[in-house]
């Protein structure tokens, strides 16, 4: 028995699973038009990297495609889908910052984030980007994912990993957070101009 | 830090969601919008992320999804052969085990019949030294035919299942490449 003969029968046995998912290359293609920049934009102010933001897209679309069970997540529409590529993204992301020095995403040094946020700067001229460098990564995926993407606390809850019940608790804490430093952002450019 | 829950927060960001705010607010909503600091935060704060969101999804040149796909069903392809790989390598444990087994079981025989080849090679120099018989050991000639059809045998396996674990790793690591 050679190993090109075993193979296709290997291969066959995805076969079940290639065909539950409702998904081929053009639903794919629509899916990732739409969903590619707004993945980006979550990435990358989370990160303050767009470099990095440009991998961590394209292995999130690829991990989803490769996903063990993507019909479950798409046949309950789009947007579940969408709120998968996210949860996805979140956790690359984590184990991103677990690889270096630091040994979780709480612990990353905002000087870190500060450093590499010069580029973010030069991608938008918000007011947002330099306050953002001031807020906690976690911070920053809540806050995103709640004011930009619109998403609900259950959701965030599903994407972040975290319980639910706290989710309320830490969006309201980064929300008057950012708040403060908006205003404080908002002020000093007034003084400036 | 005190949870102070406003009854009209969620009035204010299903406003905000739909991009009615301030135009399509109502004047009474505003006016406790201007009171409430909670509504005003979440005003201020999704106002500014909503802006930032629309700058930065227009900032990315993204990759082709042909590219993703490719790479996606690649990934899936190298996990089935990984899979396939699994049970060769089983195969090739358990042959190695069984040759394992068989040697052990060839010198258990040969230790319970030592002392036949102890003995013959002390009179080797001694009595044969110089004869084509004293080629063939006076335990071969007790035991029978047996063991000298065994050892060819045995040798002949183990030459067998070296090759066939060596060609079987050869490909496996031919295939993963």
């Amino acid at each position: 028995m050679t190993w090109e003969s075993v193979l296709p029968n290997a291969l066959a046995g995805d076969a079940p699973r290639a065909a539950e998912t409702p998904m081929d290359s053009d639903a794919f293609a629509g899916f990732y038009e739409r969903s590619a920049r707004p993945l980006w934009a979550y990435l990358a102010r989370v990160s303050g990297d767009p470099s990095l933001a440009d991998d961590l897209m394209q292995e999130s679309f690829v991990r989803f495609l490769y996903a063990s069970r993507p019909a479950s997540h798409f046949a309950e529409g789009e947007v579940a889908g969408r709120r998968y590529l996210f949860r996805i993204a979140t956790n690359l992301l984590r184990d991103h910052w677990r690889r270096p020095k630091v040994s979780s995403i709480e612990e990353a040094p905002q000087e870190f984030l500060a450093a590499s946020a010069s580029s973010v700067r030069a991608d938008s001229q918000a007011i947002l980007g330099p306050v953002l460098t001031l807020m906690r990564p976690r911070e920053r995926e809540l806050l995103w994912l709640a004011h930009a993407e619109g998403y609900t606390h259950k959701e965030i809850a599903e994407v972040t990993g975290l319980a639910s019940a706290s989710i309320r608790l830490l969006l309201f804490r980064a929300r008057r957070k950012i708040a403060r430093l908006l205003l404080e952002q908002d002020e000093k450019c007034g003084r400036q101009s | 830090m005190m949870l102070s829950p406003c009854k009209r927060e969620l009035e204010v960001a299903e406003l905000l969601a739909q991009g009615g705010w301030p135009n399509a607010c109502a004047p009474e909503l505003r006016a406790h919008v201007s009171t409430c600091r909670r509504c005003d935060e979440l005003i201020l704060v999704t106002l500014a992320f909503k802006k930032d969101r629309l700058e930065a999804i227009g900032v990315p040149t993204v990759a082709s999804p042909g590219a993703l796909w490719w790479r996606a069903q690649l990934r899936r392809r190298n996990e089935a052969v990984e899979r396939v790989g699994k049970p060769i390598l089983g195969a090739q444990i358990f042959a190695l085990t069984t040759y394992v087994l068989i040697a052990i079981a060839f010198l258990a025989f040969q230790a319970r019949n030592g002392i036949g080849w102890l003995t013959w090679l002390e009179e080797f120099p001694q009595v044969h030294a110089l004869h084509l018989e004293a080629l063939w050991p006076s335990a071969f000639l007790s035991s029978g035919w047996t063991l000298l059809l065994l050892i060819p045998l045995l040798a002949t396996a183990a030459l067998l299942s070296g090759v066939a674990l060596y060609l079987a790793s050869e490909k496996g690591i031919g295939s993963r490449e």
